[in-house]
């Protein structure tokens, strides 16, 4: 009977103005919780990296949908461009390889000539670094952080922190890596550095990304040789970055009288917005390079103690050129 | 209130971000509408029945994983005004358009408000005034929601 009557209520519909969930407050510190709990478990630790992962590649054939459009866009704008515009471009590309090609008769004799040099120093000789060719497939979509989006992920072996580059220089690192694709995070963003040299005079310095389209030197004292026009490359001492690839030049320098550091404004010199493609330079192998420098370090003192003359001369401590950072 | 389909919110929910997939570029990344958030909000005012603050929720999760941002950050910002979409929610049968889009306009700068200071805690720099341009781009969406779907409530009958 009372069954009866409880079937009966409920089967009743409640008028539709009164139509409400169940009571928002409970569920809202519920929900807020969790994504509090996620926002800590993401920042700290890595164990939703995995999740991210297949979440991407499960919307990949979303992404290729919401991509579709410009890419269409792109193919239309190739297929109509002008023959005018084809000639003059292959005309460059001839003068261009025309350039190269005599600049490479000089590296071959330069390399052998290194090489032989090497050999005379008994040194290894650096290892040529393998790399996969991508091309940028939209901008990262928070507009935050500063990355883009490559066509290269880990079914093409990529690795999270590869070096990028584009013919002109230096584009950033890969900092996530989806199944298809990946996130290169480039030198501009907040949360990326990257050690330099100055080509001019080799300083060594870090410079850090802005958040805006620069990079800054901090650190450096006020009556530092810095010049604005100066080219800034990669130094090559922290392993990733190969030495000698151009990053910036000095566009600004700022006194600030407040502060004993200069403020010393870049701007990259790798143009992102204007190529596709870009090369990911592959990881040094960790366990080729350890041993070399090891070697390096041996061979470094064994030569000293050879040259070291058997008085026991005072010997000038070697002045520190480099600024410390 | 008038009877919705619950496929229809998915649907809206997938399109919405598939927009938010767009490879928006430049200028477009500032004006982006979120639209993510329009759909949500306009299900959440209309079928409180259907779609509620979890809802919100992975609507904000799924955002999180698609742009690559701190898991946890849009699922936070969007439960908390979906919660306070909801706490007026019967009162709008009496609001007229324009008061309608103030009451979405509050939503909108409330949830990019607070998303500007989950940002900041997580060590972003501040983006400047222009971060709030997508509040009014989302306005313009809502209302072509609006005119798309119809208005919250039941059309009104001539007398």
């Amino acid at each position: 009977m009372l069954k009866g009557v409880h079937q009966k209520l409920e089967a009743q519909q409640t008028p539709a103005f009164f139509v409400r969930g169940a009571n928002a407050f409970p569920r809202m510190v519920f929900f807020c919780a969790l994504s509090i709990i996620f926002m800590a478990v993401d920042a700290r630790l890595n164990y939703l990296s995995h999740i991210r992962q297949g979440f991407i590649a499960a919307l990949h054939p979303l992404e290729i949908v919401a991509n579709a459009p410009s890419e269409w866009y792109r193919d239309i704008k190739k297929y109509f461009s002008v023959h005018n515009e084809l000639v003059q471009e292959n005309y460059v590309l001839k003068q261009q390889a025309f350039e190269h090609k005599v600049m490479l008769q000089r590296l071959s004799t330069i390399n052998a000539e290194n090489a032989h040099l090497r050999s005379l120093l008994n040194g290894d000789l650096p290892i040529q670094p393998n790399a996969i060719l991508g091309e940028i497939s939209h901008m990262g979509r928070d507009p935050f952080t500063r990355t883009v989006v490559v066509n290269r992920g880990s079914q093409h072996n990529v690795k999270a922190g590869q070096a990028v580059v584009d013919s002109i220089g230096v584009i950033g690192q890969v900092t996530r890596v989806y199944p298809f694709t990946s996130e290169v995070t480039l030198i501009t963003d907040k949360e990326l550095s990257i050690p330099i040299q100055v080509e001019r005079n080799q300083l060594r310095a870090i410079a850090f990304g802005e958040g805006n389209n620069t990079l800054d030197i901090p650190y450096l004292p006020t009556n530092v040789d810095i010049k604005v026009g100066d080219k800034l490359v990669t130094s090559g001492i922290d392993g990733i970055y190969p030495a000698g690839l151009a990053v910036a030049t000095v566009s600004q320098i700022l006194q600030n009288p407040e502060s004993p550091f200069a403020k010393i404004v870049c701007t990259p010199v790798a143009e992102v917005t204007n190529h596709l493609q870009l090369l990911l330079l592959a990881l040094p192998d960790a366990k080729a390079t350890a041993p070399i420098e090891e070697k390096i370090t041996k061979d470094a003192k064994a030569a000293r103690d050879n040259l070291e003359p058997p008085t026991k001369a005072p010997t000038k401590p070697k002045a520190n050129t480099n600024a410390p950072h | 209130m008038r009877h919705t389909n619950i496929v229809s919110i998915y649907f809206t929910l997938l399109i919405a971000l598939l927009c938010q997939l767009f490879p928006w570029v430049g200028q477009g990344i500032i004006l982006r509408p979120d639209f993510v958030l329009v759909a949500v909000l306009y299900w959440l005012l209309r079928a409180p029945n259907l779609c509620n603050v979890g809802t919100a929720w992975v609507a904000g999760l799924l955002v999180d994983l698609a742009t690559g941002s701190l898991l946890g950050q849009h699922a936070l910002s969007f439960t908390i005004t979906a919660f306070i979409a909801l706490s007026y929610q019967r009162r709008l049968v009496l609001f007229n358009t324009w008061q309608l889009a103030g009451y979405v306009i509050a939503l909108l700068t409330i949830e990019r408000v607070l998303m500007l200071l989950l940002k900041l805690f997580t060590g972003n720099e501040n983006p400047g005034w222009h971060y709030l341009w997508p509040i009014l781009t989302s306005l313009i969406l809502w209302q072509m929601m609006i005119v798309i779907f119809g208005g919250l409530t039941r059309p009104k009958t001539k007398q």
